[in-house]
């Protein structure tokens, strides 16, 4: 076979393996009904699914599905008011009665006696057999109500299966790990190229602020991250603070509005800018590591924002590939997000030392711009040969500003 | 390595189209019917966007019944009772507003709605972008509204009403509607309001009374198909409407069939035209 036909057996396969056809076959295997048992009660203020009003499908329909696809974990618990809910096959026999709403999941329900309430199956048949009565409703969600001769007070309402990607979510085993790793791949590009859009954007317009963050981040890095730190730890209580002040000026509470929406705008630009600050300072790191080992290229901040984004985004590919991995994707998950929070802290600890890239305190330049002149650059060894004086070598120049 | 680029890129391409081809193949279903436990009368609202809307008489063990394939991203399901008046509301309301949806769906949706032959039925329809076909032969009906928006629907009366019917109300506004029938329908009076479009009023049928016909045209054709052994009484307000029936003779106003006064079976109409025209066509 030659390479290009293989090539193309491949990308078949891909497809095949790949396609929500073929990920949603284990879904039909997977139809046999488990063992009927009792789902316990949740506790006070746990899963609550109320029978009581049958007649809007529509809105009853997203809570079914949570129901179905949480009875498959461990430990489900789940309150029907007034009533039970069970897992599996479910069956009135001819002469007992029951009292209240019945919720069962996966399974069928075969009534020969009296209920007293409404009836809901989820992804299983209602059958009413001869001599059985229903007082209230019955609804059989992803089956069919079979009329063998029972009767049914209220209405016989039948809904189709669960939509497909509910169905998928209700059993996580559906899915193909390739499909699986695609839309993680698919979701980190995503990721990855917002962010470069926006790093760009940042270099283009604001470059200087952007390398200051940077530089507070390689210089005070165990600062910036107690900065970041007590930030995350303060941001609410402040915001709080702020509003409440504004409220008992009375004046002031005009301005909540604009308040609130000042204060997210603001720790989302310095959380972001901050992030990039971050990736920024990786990018020069690496880059000027690998033009020192000789390698070609020309150093500039477009070059470190692709390159730091590029390290931050290969930090999630372990959890891209090996995601559906039991352990090792939560690993995988674990680690990725510790070091990103990490980093995130780093960042905007380093936006709020240097106020947003503004104030160079922290960035390490002890060197004024404005005192780099030609002049003194050729008279001022950078390297060997140390030089004699330095202009403000023994003293610490003001701020940059 | 751009060997193996190209492959998975495609792979990639065609595993996401085959995605929103699966997608896009979805109409739910959705069935609904309550049992028939000796109800004397029934109400029905049908409120239905888009779609094929079939209605008819059912199996005599059912009150009512639904069956609906639907959009369900765009539309839900509604089934309300009301057990204290007897009142059902069937159809499909839009997702977003929570009305009767009028937008268009690339989905063919289907709805039929069955009620029982056996309790007195109080009908009122209102559907959108609909194409509908209703056959209330066989049916108690008490009464019927029709409202159609930018629809094709067509009433037949195939079996004779098996009640008297007190009044059948016809809104269309830019519609083609036909009724066919109007003979078996029992009705003491007919009344239609039409704002453009296509209209036809058959009154075949085995008639047992005298009847009457309320229309309102304001532009577009309304045609009136009637046996020629009714005789026929036409009160006409005009406003540059064309109206010239062959087999009436014109008093002022008012027309009548050459048979009017043997006919055993009356027709009265009165009739408001704009710009639209009428057409009397006999039936033999």
């Amino acid at each position: 076979m030659c390479r290009g036909s293989r090539l193309l057996v491949a990308a078949g396969l891909l497809f095949l393996t790949g396609s929500p056809a073929f990920a949603a076959a284990p879904i039909r295997i997977q139809a046999a009904h488990p063992a009927p048992q009792a789902v316990p009660s949740a506790p006070e203020g746990g899963f609550t699914v109320s029978l009581r009003d049958l007649s809007n499908p529509a809105e009853l329909e997203p809570v079914l599905a949570r129901a179905l696809r949480e009875s498959k974990l461990p430990g489900f618990a789940l309150t029907v008011p007034g009533g039970t809910a069970r897992i599996g096959r479910f069956s009135i026999g001819a002469g007992e009665s029951q009292q209240g709403d019945v919720l069962v999941l996966n399974g069928n329900a075969d009534l020969y006696g009296r209920l007293s309430g409404n009836l809901v199956t989820v992804e299983g048949d209602i059958t009413l057999h001869p001599g059985s009565y229903v007082s209230g409703s019955v609804l059989a969600y992803g089956g069919q109500v079979h009329q063998a001769g029972g009767q049914v007070t209220g209405e016989i309402n039948t809904i189709g299966s669960l939509p497909a990607e509910e169905v998928a979510a209700a059993s996580p085993a559906a899915l193909s790990p390739l499909v699986q790793a695609l839309r993680n791949v698919a979701g980190l590009a995503g990721v990855f190229l917002t962010l470069l859009g926006i790093g760009f954007g940042l270099v283009l317009f604001g470059k200087p602020n952007l390398e200051i963050i940077s530089d507070t981040v390689s210089h005070t890095f165990g600062r910036s991250f107690a900065v970041g730190f007590l930030a995350q730890v303060l941001v609410v209580p402040t915001f709080g603070v702020l509003i409440l002040g504004l409220v008992l000026s009375v004046v002031g509470i005009l301005l909540i509005p604009f308040a609130v929406i000042a204060s997210v705008l603001l720790v989302l630009v310095a959380v972001l800018a901050g992030f990039l600050g971050v990736t920024h300072a990786l990018g020069e790191k690496y880059t000027r590591r690998q033009l020192a080992q000789g390698s070609l290229g020309s150093p500039n901040s477009y070059r470190y924002v692709v390159t730091g984004l590029a390290g931050m985004i290969l930090l999630w590919t372990g959890w891209a590939a090996f995601g559906w991995v039991p352990v090792l994707g939560w690993v995988a998950f674990g680690a990725a997000a510790v070091v990103t929070w990490l980093l995130l802290t780093v960042g905007l600890g380093a936006a709020l030392l240097s106020r947003l890239g503004l104030a160079g305190h922290f960035a390490g330049r002890f060197i004024p711009p404005e005192a780099l002149t030609d002049e003194y650059l050729w008279a001022t060894p950078q390297f060997g040969v140390p030089a004699a004086r330095r202009p403000g070598q023994h003293k610490t120049p003001p701020p940059v500003r | 390595m751009r060997a193996l680029v190209v492959p998975g890129l495609l792979a990639v391409g065609m595993a996401t189209t085959g995605a929103g081809a699966l997608e896009g193949q979805s109409l739910k279903h959705y069935s609904t019917t309550r049992q028939f436990h000796g109800e004397v009368r029934l109400a029905a609202k049908i409120e239905f966007g888009g779609g094929t809307l079939n209605v008819g008489a059912g199996a005599p063990g059912s009150l009512y019944a639904m069956q609906l394939s639907y959009d369900a991203e765009r539309f839900q399901p509604v089934s309300r009772w009301e057990s204290g008046t007897s009142t059902v509301t069937l159809g499909l309301a839009s997702r977003d507003k929570g009305t009767v949806g009028v937008g268009g769906t690339k989905q063919d949706q289907v709805a039929d709605v069955q009620f029982s032959p056996q309790a007195d039925l109080n009908l009122s329809m209102a559907t959108g972008a609909a194409k509908s076909v209703v056959d209330l032969g066989g049916l108690r009906l008490s009464s019927l509204v029709v409202e159609t928006g930018a629809s094709q629907t067509e009433v037949r009366f195939s079996k004779r009403n098996a009640m008297r019917c007190t009044a059948a109300e016809f809104r269309a506004g830019v519609a083609e509607l036909t009724v066919v029938g109007l003979g078996n329908s029992l009705c003491d009076r007919v009344s239609f309001e039409g704002g453009m479009g296509s209209v036809v009023l058959d009154y075949s049928g085995a008639w047992t009374a005298d009847a009457k016909l309320e229309a309102t045209l304001a532009v577009g054709g309304l045609t009136l198909r009637i046996p020629r052994a009714v005789g026929v009484t036409i009160t006409t307000e005009q406003f540059l409407a064309s109206f010239q029936p062959a087999g009436f003779t014109r008093q002022g106003n008012r027309y009548t069939s050459s048979n009017n006064a043997t006919a055993a079976r009356h027709l009265d109409i009165a009739l408001t035209t704009s710009l639209g025209g009428v057409t009397v066509e006999w039936l033999d």
